[in-house]
């Protein structure tokens, strides 16, 4: 008796609060320990985000927590998992996509308009949502993109969240089955951190979830209260066409499958062929209109996806070594150890386990519902999809796609959890045993997420006799943001990034121009200074370190025993003094060039 | 709106924080008034039209408000786009409080005679313990953002030495030479300024401490019409006769690309 009561007590809403802001702070503080270069962290770390996770999941496993506390938990899942990325990097966004969408929304702060050009990625400025709707938030408050990208992620998270727990709630009819399709959503590999970055998908997803239980919603309410959620249907389908091409597109198909299946099931309700209309012409139309860029963006993607797929089954390619960021090359990344990649199988293992029989209870039972349907069409693609990540060139399509695909897989694992959970003699280990699953499936999804190497912080700005000091390509990103306002660079890709914001420069890296081989040929071939010409680029940055072409790694102060660390040759970054031209910064690894200061010929 | 409580409260608080977010100059007073503004209010006064109040639970109103809020903050910025003044402080601040009154108003005529209240409260109270437990929590948060802002100390983080170079003024007329310290500990340096073969080099005696920087502005004399090559190294006082940075600039600037290498 007593024993239930404490039971009870540990299992209360407050104290799961607790539980999870303590692990939100062990998080926090293996981050510390990683950037202050301290012995390695990696287990306090995942201990905290299992202390976080593992007493929701329990609670949500029982069968005694109402609607309500339900939704409290999901949420409290929800936000301390966001912590858990904003801890990650607390001072600038670090992530690869949020330099270009931070970048775009300086740029509508500072100019009042959208649409202004990025360097880096010329289809995000067509694609606005995001960065108009932070735009607000900046001007409205004074804040930079970072604190306003917080919060306005933390709001599409939170509501993310809340609307996946109504959206499972209506369809299976379930409380506690929304809870655990929440759950085993949060095993989704992009869940941790690629969906909380400030980047166009994290508002767009959320938008797609709301959009889907406005329309579950409508469909279950009274005939004369349908259209009262058109509105909030119609507004997100909209607002999505506008943030974010694929999950446009994902819109459009979704609706358009609903659309043949009410038709082809002969379903009474009102059939949604307007919606799909809706979601087809607004993508289209945008795509045609504002967005063209766009096709030349996705098509090389996904066409080098589908060839990829086809030469690695002919065996003409060899498959990609899983845990590897692309190819079968050995690339400078973090080795990802042999547990964590049992645990990142083993994951993948449990979400059949517990998603195959929950489509075989849809299949038998609600195979006449065209959205679970679609949800259970969408569950078995996840596990097709996850056989992309062997072609080198078909694997990050397959993880994007990952993330739309889990919602089905998600609400499959529902019924499979719930098979689990009937009631008998063994509930409690039954419980038991469903909540280590959902942590495996968790932690495995983070695992495959996200580089082992950079699930920590590194050190970007450190303190040093009581003053902070920046990493070397940070340093020089603020020094161009203090004095040389307005130019053009051609840099490394991480340098690129860094120059753009919080360097506020217009910055060219990667490929398209070729900036990557101007900087990075031990010669300057004929072909190299045009092109700087062509797209007026005086300023040359090149950095000897290798991992200044990694946009995940290439921020940070060096320390002993991290990974890319290599250096190129001296002759990739003295080549240009050749010509001859003026050397505007010198800090050792990097050099930054002028190539209009230079003698008179 | 009369009787409509929460539909009065509504405008009135978005006229509140459209007026502090524009007015006030501290920015976390700013914040305050602006994310209920700009996340909240506007999703909250289209759901009003759309749903009475008891056509909704709090809990699907409330992620109703935030996820249209969002969607209106996106599309929003669209209409401002097509406006010459485009998207300021005042023309959100303007739009955001129309969207918010406007809908109050056709969610009032909507609703006719006053009685059906909305209440925004969710039913949970928690005993004292747990209120403590939730205070608690809030803290411990609070401590782990505030943790993850705070630069820390990072002895195995490599350091480094930056020299720097730009034209001082306009005209060009002389350099600013800036030598910046990210090292771990404060180091000593000596820099030399040349004129390329013409002049003896200036020397200076630097000692920075980390995150210390200095600058030096020199005048560069040159013949009319004639132009200048400045050359400035760095050394470290404990090794003065290795080379350890160097800038350099010909003044004036050619300020046309090189044709070939």
């Amino acid at each position: 008796m007593v024993s239930a009561r404490i039971t009870k007590k540990l299992e209360s809403l407050p104290v799961l609060v607790l539980l999870a802001a303590v692990g939100l702070l062990l998080c926090s503080v293996a981050n510390a320990r990683s950037r202050a270069t301290v012995s390695p962290s990696q287990a306090l770390f995942w201990i905290g985000l299992l202390v976080i996770v593992v007493p929701v999941f329990f609670r949500l496993s029982s069968k005694a927590p109402s609607y309500r506390e339900r939704l409290g938990l999901v949420l409290i899942l929800g936000l301390a998992l966001y912590g858990v990325k904003v801890v990650h990097d607390s001072i600038f966004f670090t992530f690869p996509d949020e330099f270009v969408h931070a970048f775009n929304a300086e740029r509508i702060a500072e100019h009042h308009h959208l649409y202004y050009f990025n360097p880096a990625l010329p289809v995000t400025p067509r694609y606005p949502g995001l960065e108009g709707a932070t735009s607000a938030l900046m001007m409205l408050t004074g804040m930079s993109s970072f604190g306003a990208g917080i919060i306005l992620v933390g709001a599409a998270r939170l509501t993310f969240i809340a609307a996946l727990f109504f959206l499972f709630a209506r369809v299976s009819g379930s409380a506690r089955g929304a809870g655990l399709g929440v759950a085993i959503y949060t095993g989704s590999s992009n869940f941790l951190f690629w969906g909380a970055q400030f980047s166009y998908e994290s508002l767009a997803l959320p938008l797609l979830v709301v959009v889907l239980m406005a329309f579950v919603e409508g469909e279950a309410a009274a005939p004369e209260r349908r259209r009262a959620w058109l509105v909030p249907t119609v507004l997100g389908i909209l607002a999505i066409t506008i943030t974010h091409h694929v999950t446009s597109y994902a819109v459009a198909i979704i609706f358009i499958v609903l659309a043949i299946l009410y038709r082809v099931l002969k379903v009474r309700r009102p059939n949604p062929w307007p919606l799909a209309l809706l979601a087809t012409v607004s993508a289209l139309a945008w795509l045609l209109i504002a967005a063209r860029s766009t096709v030349g963006y996705l098509w090389p993607v996904l066409k080098e996806a589908v060839e990829g797929v086809f030469k690695t089954a002919a065996g003409e390619s060899a498959p990609r070594s899983l845990f590897h960021a692309s190819a079968t090359s050995a690339e400078a990344v973090g080795v990802t150890p042999t547990p964590a990649r049992a645990v990142a199988i083993l994951s993948v293992l449990l979400l059949a386990l517990v998603a195959f029989p929950g489509l075989l209870q849809l299949w038998r039972r609600r195979r006449r519902d065209p959205f679970v349907l679609v949800l259970g069409v969408a569950a078995v693609v996840f596990f097709g999809a996850l056989l992309l990540r062997f072609a080198p060139a078909a694997w990050e399509t397959g993880n994007r796609a990952g993330e739309f695909l889990f919602i089905g897989l998600a609400f499959a694992g529902i019924y499979g959890a719930g098979q689990f959970l009937r009631g008998g003699p063994t509930l409690e280990r039954r419980r038991l045993l469903l909540t280590a699953g959902l942590a495996v499936i968790f932690v495995g999804g983070a695992i495959s997420g996200w580089p082992w190497d950079v699930q920590l912080a590194r050190p970007l700005q450190v303190k040093a006799h009581g003053r902070e000091i920046d990493s070397e390509p940070l340093a020089l990103a603020e020094f161009a943001s203090k004095r040389m306002s307005g130019s053009r660079f051609a840099a490394p890709e991480a340098d690129a990034r860094l120059l753009m914001t919080p360097g506020h420069q217009i910055a060219f890296g990667g490929q398209g121009p070729d900036i990557e081989d101007i900087v990075n040929n031990k010669k300057i071939a004929p072909w190299q200074l045009p092109v700087l010409r062509k797209n007026n680029l005086p300023y040359v940055i090149a950095d000897r370190r290798r991992n200044s072409g990694d946009t995940l790694r290439g921020y940070y102060f060096d320390s002993p025993g991290q990974y890319g660390q290599e250096l190129r040759p001296k002759i990739v970054v003295h080549k240009f003094a050749r010509i001859p031209v003026g050397r505007v910064w010198d800090s050792g690894w990097i050099v930054l060039y002028d190539l209009k200061d230079r003698p008179r010929r | 709106m009369r009787g409509h409580r929460d539909l009065q409260w509504a405008s009135a608080g978005a006229v509140i924080c459209a007026v502090v977010a524009v007015l006030v100059p501290w920015e976390i007073v700013r914040v305050i008034a602006a994310v209920p503004l700009t996340l909240f209010l506007p999703g909250y006064a289209v759901a009003s039209v759309c749903f009475t109040p008891r056509e909704l639970a709090p809990p699907k109103l409330w992620t109703l408000s935030v996820g249209v809020s969002l969607m209106l903050l996106a599309l929003g910025a669209l209409l401002l786009n097509v406006f010459p003044f485009g998207l300021t402080t005042l023309s959100w601040a303007v739009l955001l409080v129309l969207v918010v009154v406007a809908c109050c108003r056709a969610a009032a005529l909507r609703r006719g005679r006053p009685g059906q209240r909305r209440s925004l409260r969710l039913s949970w109270r928690p005993s004292s313990l747990g209120a403590g437990l939730v205070a608690l929590a809030v803290v411990i948060s609070i401590g782990a953002l505030v943790l993850a802002q705070r630069p820390l100390p990072a002895g195995n983080a490599v350091g480094f030495t930056a020299l720097w170079m730009l034209p001082a003024t306009s005209q060009e007329t002389g350099v600013v030479v800036g030598v910046l310290s990210s090292e771990q500990d404060p180091k000593a340096y000596i820099l030399e300024v040349a004129r390329a073969g013409k002049e003896r080099p200036k020397t200076y005696r630097v000692s920075l401490d980390p995150g210390e920087e200095k600058t030096f502005e020199i005048p560069v004399s040159r013949r009319p019409g004639g132009r200048a090559h400045v050359v400035a190294s760095l050394y470290l006082t404990s090794q003065p006769r290795r080379l350890y940075r160097r800038v350099s600039t010909w003044l004036p600037r050619q300020k046309t690309f090189p044709q070939s290498p």
